[in-house]
């Protein structure tokens, strides 16, 4: 009886954006007489981290101070368009359309900062909140004042709108799936070692190290996305070696109603964790940004079964991979089963989980 | 100062962490009434006889929503898409998953309206439930669904998803090894701290406010709009802060049911899931069995994959036949395999209906073809990273729906990782960069996949 340590890796890729597209965000944005930026969009916070980022893509889109936004996702009648969070697109598709929505109001705050200095608005820019001209920065104006010279002097709405939207990818042949565009908005990528430890006796995995390395297009907070890919690493342990609904399907007995019964990782079963992010932008990602909100749970089980195998030489190939399901394969490899089939060239594993062995209505093969 | 790319502080962080935040089930209004819902206790049954007189006539309870209150009684959630529907928002004269709603009852108190929900007559009868999918296609297989066993609606009425690339037939007669294997992943719980909720609210002009921890604010405006069978401004959702939500809150759990209430009794209505009911009856994650079999050559090249994966959905479809789409598209994984063969079916359960959650369509082959790629290196005795940086998806290379990629990083990130792991990589491997295959690494099997235009993606 003993503990057997072993190490596994794996490379990934997810889209951003809804599959096949046709999914818009919408949002549109007012500024206040002291110059302060209302953000009105459509995208649901639901921990990602979405207020925070279009609120960052705003400020720097106008050039004016992260505290002088005010974010408000609030409902259905004050926020356009919005499909939603989810497909990894709150970043990408939401922050395009408030970063459309804030250029326009940076042309127009430079028009009104213009008519004030008496300069063509070319000749302006925007940093931190005033406006000064090209060359000379010791000739500016708050953004503020130009903000109410705007509304109580030139009588103007500073107001911007911004529609983002990749048009549906038609699949055009349903026999082979080829598409008349691309059916994504961007492609991230992501790589992922673990390491873990093996308990024989008790047929435990306990991941000891994971290294995450994330391709994130532009990491527009580090301290957020980093905080994506450990949260889903937690998540990926929970695929990995803890979660299922219905532990002894196709029993449905002994489903976990609470979270007593019901396992998922706590803080204290995390490994140390090391996260590499990569900025390799993407030609249409607000900033170069892309979506790796959902991908962050997707590199670690297949890292952690390929650990196991190389720990204790058996492959499970049904997630979680619990004791049970370790010990049972620990059982037959002493028993010289190694669940696989040799013929010629054919190597063939687990057929005692194949369609072809459990059911009849299928015919599948090499 | 620049704001991107800056670690600034999370917009919402402080109220988060101080407990500040209001969240749905904050919110309080006068006159409020409380619902609970009567769920099936069986996994699959008819509903032979149902009376609620007895119910609604208790003290405290103010109505009752049934199937008869709801104006469009099944609306889908791809419905937008123009995909058939084949969800009741309550259920008719059959009950498919253990959980699914019946009735609701708003109260007076939660205890009132729990206590109703048990004294509604109910009759059943019992049915054979499915619970596997592999099992779904025998001739002896319960049917479960009004569909069948297995999604019918893909383009063109196909029954099956499917790829195909290249000469997969070819692929399989000049491989050294074929190796298969067998990958399955599990239901899991969304489990979020905040359960289902909503509140909502009739209004003195007539319409309703509906306090929402929805996903997606629109989605689920289309959604109640759709089953109310009124246009967009009669509702309002308030939400945009949600207590967490994986996917499962773009389904619209309690909205509609709740509107239906407040219309029918002109007080507000709220409907807050206990834990049990959210491990229980709330959509979990979809369980994915998938079958990869690669020709390989010696040397560690990919030259074909065929596969066929069925996709638990549960008693109904929801997002599932988008998923499995996804699933599809992307089910080369990180690498570039020229000749592809892949069948998928979204296969009906008599389990709760899985949808979206972290990863949906791909978290599934993620899991698979990874373990697959590492199980093809050992039997070829290979190096694990040395099979990933030869397939790598490349600069001009083509995808299984052939899309070309632009700015593949397979390579870069591989290497992070060798490097991370003190890895020493031999030289042309070192070496390797994204950029368009050349040389050894243009093996004559790749050389029909390039996509040598210059198209953005």
């Amino acid at each position: 009886m003993a503990k057997h340590r072993g190490k596994g890796i794996s490379a990934i890729e997810y889209p951003t954006g809804m599959n096949q597209n046709g999914d818009p965000s919408q949002a549109w944005i007012k500024v206040k007489p002291d110059g302060r930026v209302d953000v009105f969009s459509g995208t649901a916070d639901i921990g990602n981290g979405a207020k925070t980022i279009q609120s960052q893509i705003v400020a720097e889109a106008i050039g004016v101070p992260y505290d002088w936004v005010t974010f408000d996702n609030s409902n259905t009648d004050s926020s356009p368009v919005c499909t939603g969070t989810f497909a990894s697109r709150a970043t990408f598709v939401g922050g395009n359309a408030v970063l459309k929505a804030a250029k326009e109001v940076k042309l127009k705050l430079l028009e009104a900062a213009g008519k004030e200095m008496e300069i063509s608005p070319e000749d302006l820019e925007i940093n931190d909140g005033e406006v000064s001209v090209k060359g000379s920065p010791s000739e500016k104006m708050g953004v503020d004042e130009v903000a109410g010279a705007a509304a109580y002097g030139h009588g103007v709405l500073i107001t911007g709108t911004g529609a983002q939207l990749k048009p549906y990818s038609e699949i055009t042949n349903s026999a082979t799936g080829e598409v008349d565009s691309p059916p994504h908005s961007a492609i991230s990528y992501a790589a992922c070692a673990v390491e873990v430890e093996v308990d024989d006796e008790t047929g435990e995995v306990l991941v000891l190290e994971m290294t995450q390395c994330y391709d994130v297009g532009r990491a527009i907070n580090p301290a957020l996305v980093e905080g994506q890919i450990q949260g889903g690493a937690m998540m990926g342990l929970g695929l990995g070696v803890l979660e299922n609904s219905y532990p002894y399907y196709p029993s449905v007995d002994h489903r976990g109603a609470q979270y007593n019964s019901y396992m998922i990782p706590s803080p204290l079963d995390m490994p140390k964790v090391k996260t590499i992010i990569i900025e390799n932008p993407s030609a249409d990602g607000p900033y170069g940004a892309k979506g790796i909100g959902e991908m962050a749970n997707n590199s670690q089980p297949p890292a952690i079964a390929s650990a196991v195998q190389d720990a204790v030489g058996i492959w499970v190939t049904e997630i979680p991979i619990t004791p049970e399901a370790v010990l049972k394969a620990l059982e037959a490899k002493n028993a010289g089963d190694d669940s696989v089939r040799r013929d010629g060239k054919l190597v063939s594993f687990d057929e005692e989980l194949s369609v072809n062995t459990v059911a009849s209505g299928l015919s599948w093969s090499a | 100062m620049k704001a991107v790319g800056a670690r600034l502080p999370r917009y919402d962080g402080m109220g988060h962490v101080t407990g500040h935040t209001r969240f749905v089930d904050d919110v309080r209004v006068p006159g409020m009434l409380w619902a609970k819902a009567l769920r099936s206790p069986h996994h699959h049954a008819a509903i032979v006889h149902m009376d609620t007189s007895k119910a609604a006539a208790m003290p405290g309870v103010h109505t009752i929503v049934t199937w008869e209150d709801v104006p469009l009684l099944e609306y889908g959630h791809l419905s937008g898409l123009g995909i058939p529907a084949d969800e009741p928002l309550l259920a008719r004269d059959v009950v498919r998953y253990k959980g699914q709603p019946i009735a609701l009852v708003a109260a007076d108190d939660e205890e009132t309206a729990s206590a109703a929900a048990a004294a509604i007559e109910i009759e059943y009868e019992e049915r054979p439930a499915l619970l596997d999918v592999r099992l779904a296609f025998d001739e002896d297989a319960p049917k479960i669904h009004h569909w069948g066993n297995w999604y019918p609606h893909f383009e063109e009425e196909m029954d099956v998803r499917q790829i195909r690339k290249g000469n997969i037939d070819q692929a399989f007669e000049d491989a050294d090894k074929i190796i298969s294997g067998v990958y399955r992943s599990s239901a899991i719980e969304q489990a979020p701290v905040e359960t289902q909720v909503g509140l909502a609210v009739p209004e003195p002009d007539g319409r309703l406010t509906i306090y929402s921890c929805t996903q997606a604010l629109y989605f689920s405006l289309g959604v109640v709009a759709a089953h109310l069978e009124v246009p967009l401004n009669k509702v309002k959702i308030v939400g945009g802060t949600v207590g967490g939500g994986f996917g499962g809150k773009v389904d619209t759990a309690t909205d509609t049911v709740i509107a239906l209430a407040a219309q029918k009794t002109g007080r507000p209505v709220k409907w807050r899931w206990t834990r049990e009911e959210e491990f229980l009856a709330s959509s979990t994650r979809g369980p994915w069995h998938m079958e990869i079999i690669d020709a390989v050559t010696n040397d560690g090249w990919i030259l074909g994959r065929k596969m066929l994966t069925l996709h638990d959905s549960g008693a109904y479809a929801r997002f599932s036949p988008y998923g499995l789409t996804k699933h599809s598209f992307h089910h080369t994984g990180a690498y570039t395999i020229p000749n592809l063969h892949f069948d998928g079916y979204v296969v009906f359960t008599n389990r709760v209906p899985s949808t979206a959650m972290r990863g949906f369509g791909v978290t599934s082959i993620s899991f698979a073809g990874e373990t697959h790629m590492t199980r093809v290196a050992n039997e070829l005795g290979m190096d694990p990273y040395e099979i990933r940086l030869k397939n790598a998806n490349r600069v001009g290379d083509t995808s299984p729906n052939r899309i070309r990629y632009t700015d593949p990083s397979t390579v870069d990130v591989v290497k992070a990782i060798a490097n991370a792991e003190g890895r020493d990589l031999e030289p042309a491997l070192a070496g390797m960069t994204r950029a368009t295959r050349s040389g050894e690494m243009l093996p004559p099997h790749l050389v029909d996949q390039l996509d040598t235009s210059e198209g953005s993606h």
